[in-house]
């Protein structure tokens, strides 16, 4: 009963062994989305290499040895340390409220001398990590207790007001939406999210009413972008308009006019999507979709597969990042919801959150090498 | 060695499980081990087992989401949803919607293209306030009326069109004024470069750019569909010069309408189509129904005398009867009730050039008897005259016939003369085009290089015997003003008075002047038809063809001979020439004509026709 066995539980597995638990399945399919972003963006550049194609390769190298350097360290050293990043996130978080460097019109990125940094993306990881750690080991009846949900709600509600003061609304989405998912799993009653979300969709007519009629109308034209064709609802006109030229089969590869043209703004980054479904078609879109499925898919079977709470809760929070990502790019391309800035993941130009991207792989897989240790509450093994 | 079949211990955990017996004290003792795991399963197996719910919760919802998504990718990309913007649809259509064809004439002049131009609509649903944004465009655009727009403005419709092809004056202005929910939509607008110019032959387009009569509407999936320029046979120069001049003679003779026709007599090209009155097509909606009559190839005509030129040809095909022939035309030709008379009764006995020179009734009439029914009707029949002219426009008269049973002696007469029997001048052209040309008969056609091939139905002696006698008809006969010296003219006038309830009206006249040039070697046809000319001062109080058709005719002629690059010639080979031609009686000048053009043995007696079987069935087949 290898599954079982002591070493394992242990978590004594040489070097080799790790290698071999690595899911290289998993990294394949990384590697086959991460190419099709750089197919992408040698196709923004108008078929050169450079800016993007070729920067976006080495990142994604380094990113590839990040993430298996992460998957060698045991679980468990993320659990002890996981508060630990969580503070520096928070800390971070802080700093670029103070003293921050504004780009893109938010104040995001930190500027550390060597790099800049972009703390929010952090703290999608650490906030995974610090709700897992904290939910490790709580039983049903520990999460039914209303006073034990209050410290890790104060821990999603701490980064995300902070994220929201940048303005960052997409990062604040996922810190919160990564949250409640974690709580869902968790085990948290329904009725508490009912009741949250009952709460919440009750203040809102009030919040509304005391609004003044310019703010409404924000409000309004960006929860719905066609009211102002030109201004907020252009990125998004421009990329119906490009998706829906692109029909069935797509125009081909280097051939999408709406985004060669320059109709399409942030054809590199956030759009990129709409480009690929101008070139390929709802067909490309569709593939890739589907290769997306995939690894979401074995995300969950990561997480469904590990014999630990903590690794489950992490499994399942860095998969959710991820769909996350995935979801709120797409949706937001095709006009489902309002344009926040969150860029398609592995294929969007950035590095950021293409590290952000790679060190939650890198857990993840961590997560999968280490499935069969056992942790005590206090998360060490105790035999 | 069966042991693979025997049941195996139960070594399934739920993830975790097992860690948690571990940790229980006593858990090792095997005695009390199953009661252990049965008191560990309530509370752990309860949170592991929400746990993989949760999971699998989570897991359905990122599916929802992820189907939300595709489906929308498919709506986008592939379903042209029709609430999606304007601008959606149109940039994915672009593409493939070519726009509609233009119109040429024959030398490429363009008639009927496309402009770009802008509709303005609204999507009342993002309107904010309807009443100053009615304020706001009637201030823009005067021409609307306030009340209709406020009613647009308000409908709650996603898309109504507020006006049509705007100037770019106008755009600014509702530009400038800024109505939210007003939106501007690309549009195209039939644009006829040549005004009324061409109106019957083009027809129209409705606002969307749809035919809706003339060549519009019968080329309309051509237009469409094949962005290549429709070529006419029309020459705008050409016709500009008929218009002109038919417009000027209705003036002149106070005729409520007006019909000209030029074709190419050896090809079946028609080169000018001109119906007065006419409208301007791009504002079809608004013309007066009048206008849109179609004379050229919807009216049907009785055509009167012109219809000579048949009879005449027919009775000289036919072998039985020769140019030279006499006829009793000196006394009115009585037939049951009826009495055929000419308006001038010959003094003599005319011979059958002379009937058609002096256009005599009575001698059409007694030729035609001559010739049978049967043989008339056939006779029309090949040329054409008894169905649809099947010109390319939509807008085609069917002839009016007497039908087969009445189809008797007195019919028989008044047809030789152009009575009891209507056609449309497409008819009438296609039918004398073949009377001159050599005897081929061809299909009249609207379009350029759509010639077909022709059908022979009379013989190129009989062709040129009657042009001999139709160019007798201009030097001696009653179209004298429609000469024009150097354009050898041959022709034909006919008056036909106008059907009226019971019977005709001898005040209404329809005058048509019928004739081609240079007739030695015709290469145009041309007939000008006046409606309902007037008697005037200056033709002596005469209103039939001779006095406003014929000299319209050749005023026309004049005009479009040099147009058409027809070299003029000093040459007339008719023996006339000189003073001494006058003494020389008509008669004899017939004679002489006919003779220069024909064999001796055209006019040979035939052996008699073979005596027709008188039972069908017994018929040799």
């Amino acid at each position: 009963m290898g599954f079982r066995s002591t070493r394992l539980r242990k978590g004594e597995m040489t070097f080799s062994e790790k290698l071999w638990h690595i899911s290289w399945t998993l990294i394949l399919l990384v590697a086959l989305v991460a190419s099709v972003g750089f197919l992408m963006l040698f196709s923004a550049a108008e078929g050169n290499l450079s800016p993007w194609a070729d920067k976006q390769m080495i990142r994604f190298g380094i990113g590839v040895v990040i993430l298996l350097c992460l998957a060698m360290i045991d679980i468990r050293h993320f659990m002890r340390y996981a508060y630990a990043f969580y503070t520096v996130a928070l800390v971070l978080l802080v700093a670029v409220e103070v003293k921050g460097t504004i780009g893109m019109g938010a104040q995001r990125w930190v500027d550390l001398g060597l790099f800049q940094l972009q703390p929010s993306e952090l703290m999608k990881i650490a906030l995974v990590l610090t709700l897992a750690r904290y939910f490790h080991g709580a039983d049903v009846d520990t999460v039914r207790r209303v006073s034990f949900l209050i410290p890790p709600a104060l821990l999603i509600a701490m980064p995300v007001v902070l994220v929201l003061k940048q303005p960052d609304l997409g990062t604040a989405m996922m810190l919160m939406m990564g949250g409640v998912v974690l709580f869902l799993v968790a085990g948290v009653p329904l009725w508490m999210f009912f009741t949250v979300g009952g709460i919440g969709l009750g203040v809102v007519p009030i919040v509304w009413e005391m609004l003044r009629d310019y703010q409404k109308n924000r409000v309004l034209t960006f929860l719905d972008p066609d009211r102002d064709p030109l201004g907020s609802g252009y990125h998004i006109t421009q990329s119906k308009i490009a998706l829906g030229s692109g029909g069935v089969f797509g125009k081909g590869y280097m051939l999408g006019t709406q985004s060669h043209l320059d109709f399409l703004p942030e054809h590199q980054t956030d759009f990129i999507f709409t480009m690929l479904g101008e070139e390929f078609g709802m067909v490309g879109g569709v593939t890739l979709l589907g290769l997306y499925v995939l690894i979401l898919a074995y995300g969950f079977y990561i997480s469904a597969r590990c014999r630990h709470h903590f690794g489950r809760l992490v499994a399942i929070g860095v998969t959710t990042t991820f769909f996350l990502y995935v979801f709120i790019n797409i949706a937001m391309v095709m006009g489902l919801l309002p344009v926040v800035g969150i860029p398609l993941p592995l294929i969007s130009y950035g590095g950021t959150a293409m590290m952000t991207l790679m060190i939650g792989f890198g857990v993840l897989m961590s997560v999968h090498v280490h499935r069969d240790v056992q942790i005590s509450r206090s998360g060490g093994f105790d035999d | 060695m069966f042991s693979f079949l025997r049941r195996k211990p139960n070594t399934f955990f739920y993830p975790g499980e097992e860690i948690r017996s571990l940790r229980t004290p006593g858990a090792t003792a095997s005695h009390s081990k199953a009661s252990q795991k049965a008191v560990q399963a309530g509370a752990a197996h309860k949170s592991l087992e929400t746990g993989r719910a949760r999971l699998i919760v989570t897991g359905g919802l990122f599916v929802l989401a992820y189907a939300a998504v595709a489906i929308r990718l498919i709506d986008v990309m592939v379903l042209k949803a029709e609430d999606r913007p304007i601008a959606e649809r149109i940039a994915a259509t672009t593409e493939v919607k070519p726009r509609r064809a233009d119109i040429v004439d024959r030398n490429g002049v363009v008639l009927a293209t496309n402009l770009p131009t802008v509709n303005l609509y609204v999507d009342s649903t993002k309107v904010i306030d309807p009443a100053e944004g009615a304020d706001k465009l009637v201030s823009a655009l005067p021409h609307l009326n306030r009340h209709d727009v406020l009613t647009k403005l308000s409908s709650g419709k996603r898309f109504v069109y507020l006006d049509r092809n705007l100037t770019p004056k106008e755009q600014a202005a509702v530009n400038a004024e800024g109505v939210p929910g007003v939106f501007f939509e690309n549009s195209e607008r039939r644009a006829y470069l040549q005004g009324p110019l061409l109106s019957h032959v083009l027809g129209a387009t409705d606002p969307e750019n749809n035919g809706i009569g003339g060549l519009e509407l019968s080329f309309d999936q051509r237009l469409k569909q094949n962005p290549d320029p429709l070529r006419l046979s029309i020459d705008a120069r050409v016709q500009f010069a008929v218009r002109s001049t038919l417009m000027k003679a209705v003036e002149t003779f106070q005729a409520i309408g007006a019909m000209g026709l030029v074709l190419d007599v050896r090809t079946g090209e028609i080169i000018s189509m001109v119906s007065l009155p006419d409208f301007d097509p791009e504002s079809f909606g608004n013309s007066d129904p009048n206008t849109r009559f179609n004379r050229a190839t919807l009216g049907v005509y009785e055509m009167g005398s012109t219809f000579k030129v048949f009879n005449t040809a027919m009775a000289l095909e036919s072998g039985q009867i020769r140019a030279t022939d006499v006829y009793d035309t000196t006394s009115p030709l009585k037939i049951a009730r009826f009495t055929i008379n000419d308006d001038h009764p010959a003094r003599y006995n005319l011979n059958v050039g002379e009937i058609l020179i002096k256009s005599s009734n009575i001698g059409s009439a007694r030729m035609a008897v001559q010739m049978g029914p049967t043989a008339q009707r056939k006779f029309l029949g090949e040329i054409g005259l008894l169905e649809s002219a099947k010109i390319e426009v939509p807008e085609n008269g069917f002839p009016l016939v007497p039908p087969v049973q009445n189809w008797k002696e007195i019919a028989t007469m008044t047809i030789s003369y152009g009575h009891g029997i209507a056609v449309t001048p497409v008819h009438l052209a296609k039918g004398l085009s073949a009377m001159v040309n050599g005897g081929v008969l061809r299909q009249p056609t609207l379009l350029l290089g759509n010639v077909q091939d022709g059908k022979r139905v009379i013989r190129e002696e009989t062709s040129a015997t009657v042009r001999k006698l139709m160019r007798m008809v201009v030097t001696d006969g009653t179209a004298r003003k429609a000469d024009v010296p150097g354009y050898e003219v041959g022709g034909k006038t006919g008056t036909a008075d106008k059907a009226a309830a019971g019977g005709y009206d001898t005040k209404r006249l329809l005058t048509t002047f019928a004739g081609a040039f240079p007739i030695s070697d015709p290469k145009y046809l041309v007939i000008v038809s006046l409606d309902e000319p007037k008697p005037l001062k200056s033709t002596y109080g005469f209103a039939t063809s001779g006095w406003n058709a014929a000299p319209t005719a050749g005023a026309l002629i004049a005009e479009i001979g040099p147009i058409l690059g027809v070299q003029p010639t000093s040459v007339d080979d008719l023996p006339k020439g000189g003073a001494g031609a006058q003494s020389v009686s008509l008669t004899s000048r017939v004679a002489a004509a006919v003779a220069s053009v024909v064999p001796a043995s055209y006019n040979k007696p035939r052996p008699p026709a073979p005596p027709r079987p008188t039972g069908e069935t017994n018929a040799p087949r």
